[in-house]
């Protein structure tokens, strides 16, 4: 009995924290689902017809405390890739009002496409569970990151160099 | 009615009684039932299989979280559609992964989850039966009881007293199984023959106490060895047939010496070992039990805690065999074969893998760091070179003993900072790195960085770089 009881605190001991532990979407390195629609200006938005251009891909709500964190990276990176044209962002609004995430998104400067998602499609078709979730489409239409949680600059600038690296 | 009919007549009664479970039980699983599904029924049957993403340890059938909604509505429209419920969970496990679903897969690791319960059972159900078994042989077996009987002379008023009325209930018990017909009469005849002589002899040494209590001024050597019954002088283990061996008139009770072991006497009175046996068994019964359930719950937990469905860009490493540095070694190499193809964005996130669940990595944080260096610079991205510069440095600090990031820092600082001197220290702590020793083909690969910082700080070449 003992040794069983000590054999099970070693391997609870040894398992890695829940919080350490990285999902990766099935997504990734697959076509990226299609998303299509009117965004929350009025404009029409289709997510193949980005040619050349790297999407990041961001679900979010104004009330997730990771994506108020994540949100300043992702107007640093949509200003810096602004002027080379070779990425943008995508906002998609999940679990939130679409009138509270237009003020937070005037409140920080975002000045990306976003769509509401109301019948929760395209959530389901990447496989979100919950904000912030954000995915990297490559010009090819593969998907070649996905973060779970805030995503950085840095993350983001990463994925993009090493993807170009790859596949110049 | 004769014995064996009556047994006969009760077996029969016991195959009843199990048809009509296994009848009611396949009745209400609704194997039989020839009514198919509603859709609802359908949308139902599935939701709750599959887990919402944003809860924990619930169904999206029983969950009202908006993710819940969102795939019990995706559910609807595919059974609409008229999918097949495999098709069903491969459209969101293809987007969820495969812990959406919350049956685990009858493959790999995780059929253990499915198969050590059954194991379980039928171990714990065979142990109980293999008990039964040998405790009713043992219960027909006086040579064995002999064996282990040791003298009465220890033995308590109360404990003549459950042991009377043990064998009182011996005696009921055997009479009811004789009358079901479980019984043999030749056994019924022998274990009346060998628990009567007992209960009589335990019920003479009672009377015995008895009188010896109401006769304060009587020795008690004197009134244990009192004879009992007409006139004998037997002592307490004298009856019918008694065996003089054991017999010891005019001793005391208390260094009565113990029973001959190899006494066959069925009237023998067992003493305390056997007297507490009935106790002892219960204990050893519900040890064992105890520990079968245990076990099979031990294993079935470690087995759910480490057969976790592979994830997507895991490196299928087998929990249960690897050990956390094969593991590692396992995944620095898959990374080493990607970055040799030019997939670097599948290198860095198998690097990145290692470091979620191990951050103090050295070997992965220097890999990862001169990956980002090499993608920086070709690139141009001063970030991405400066997070590569962090990390290699980050690497020697983390294990001064590893040749990988002395290599990595020395050739960033001859090429970013064209620092000859400070190279040539890296790289020399790179060829006396001793966790690993640099191998000979490394360090040729190496050699012109090696050479040209050398030559640079004005330092003699050491022997193991070749000359150009």
């Amino acid at each position: 009995m003992l040794v069983i009881a000590a054999g099970l605190i070693a391997v609870l001991a040894t398992r890695p924290q829940a919080t350490t532990e990285q999902a990766a979407s099935p997504l990734l390195g697959k076509q990226a689902p299609p998303v299509s629609g009117i965004t929350v200006d009025g404009t029409h938005y289709s997510l193949p017809a980005q040619p050349g251009k790297y999407i990041v891909v961001n679900f979010f709500a104004s009330w997730c405390v990771p994506c108020q964190t994540e949100g300043p990276n992702l107007v640093a990176f949509q200003f810096e890739h602004q002027r080379s044209g070779d990425a943008s962002v995508l906002s998609v609004v999940i679990q939130d009002t679409v009138g509270d995430a237009r003020s937070y998104q005037a409140k920080i400067g975002a000045n990306w496409p976003t769509m509401a998602d109301s019948h929760g499609k395209i959530r389901l078709d990447y496989g979100v569970a919950s904000p912030p979730s954000t995915f990297v489409i490559a010009p090819d239409g593969r998907v070649v990151a996905d973060y779970l949680g805030p995503a950085t600059v840095a993350d983001l600038d990463s994925v993009i160099q090493r993807a170009k690296a790859s596949h110049p | 009615m004769s014995s064996s009919s009556r047994a006969t007549r009760r077996s029969l009664v016991w195959v009843v009684l199990g048809v009509v479970l296994v009848v009611a039980l396949l009745i209400g699983s609704g194997v039989f039932s020839s009514k198919p599904l509603t859709r609802a029924q359908r949308v139902e049957a599935i939701a709750s299989g599959i887990k919402c993403p944003s809860c924990e340890d619930l169904s999206v059938a029983d969950s009202n979280a908006q993710t819940a909604i969102t795939v019990r509505t995706a559910i609807a429209a595919q059974v609409a559609a008229g999918r097949t419920d495999q098709q069903i969970d491969d459209f969101l496990v293809a987007r969820y992964g495969s812990a959406i679903v919350l049956t685990p897969p009858t493959s790999g690791w995780s059929l253990l989850v499915w198969v050590l319960p059954l194991v379980g059972g039928v171990v714990a159900i065979g142990g109980l039966t293999l008990f039964m078994v040998r405790r009713r042989r043992r219960g027909f077996a006086p040579d064995d009881e002999a064996a282990a009987a040791v003298s009465d002379g220890d033995m308590s008023a109360d404990m003549l007293a459950d042991r009377q009325l043990f064998l009182e209930r011996s005696l009921a018990d055997a009479e009811a199984e004789h009358d079901a017909g479980d019984l043999s009469d030749a056994d019924y005849q022998a274990l009346l023959r060998r628990d009567r002589g007992r209960l009589e002899t335990i019920e003479a040494r009672m009377v015995a106490l008895e009188q010896a209590a109401a006769a304060p001024d009587v020795l008690a050597g004197a009134a244990v060895s009192a004879s009992v019954g007409a006139g004998s002088s037997t002592g307490l283990v004298a009856g019918a047939g008694h065996d003089p061996r054991t017999a010891r008139a005019g001793s005391s009770a208390d260094d009565a010496p113990p029973l001959d072991p190899t006494s066959a006497d069925p009237t023998s009175i067992p003493g305390p070992a056997s007297t507490t046996r009935p106790r002892r068994s219960r204990r050893q019964r519900f040890l064992l039990g105890g520990s079968v359930v245990t076990l099979s719950a031990a294993i079935v937990l470690v087995v759910v805690l480490v057969a976790v469905p592979r994830l997507p860009g895991q490196t299928e490493t087998g929990n249960v065999t690897l050990s956390q540095q094969q593991k590692i070694a396992q995944t620095l190499a898959e990374a080493a074969v990607d970055e040799d193809a030019g997939n670097l964005s599948q290198a860095a996130q198998l690097y990145n893998q290692i470091l979620s669940d191990n951050p103090n990595q050295a070997q992965a944080t220097a890999q990862l760091g001169w990956l980002d260096y090499q993608v920086g610079t070709s690139g141009n991205s001063t970030t991405l070179k400066n997070q590569g510069r962090k990390l290699v440095e980050r690497a020697v600090k983390l294990d001064p003993q590893d040749f990988a990031g002395h290599l990595y820092l020395g050739t960033i600082l001859l090429l970013q900072d064209n620092d000859a001197t400070g190279a040539v220290a890296q790289y020399q702590a790179f060829l006396g790195a001793t966790n690993p020793v640099p191998a000979a083909s490394v360090i040729k690969q190496a050699a012109p960085y090696i050479r040209r910082a050398y030559t640079q700080a004005g330092v003699a070449l050491p022997s193991q770089v070749p000359a150009a």
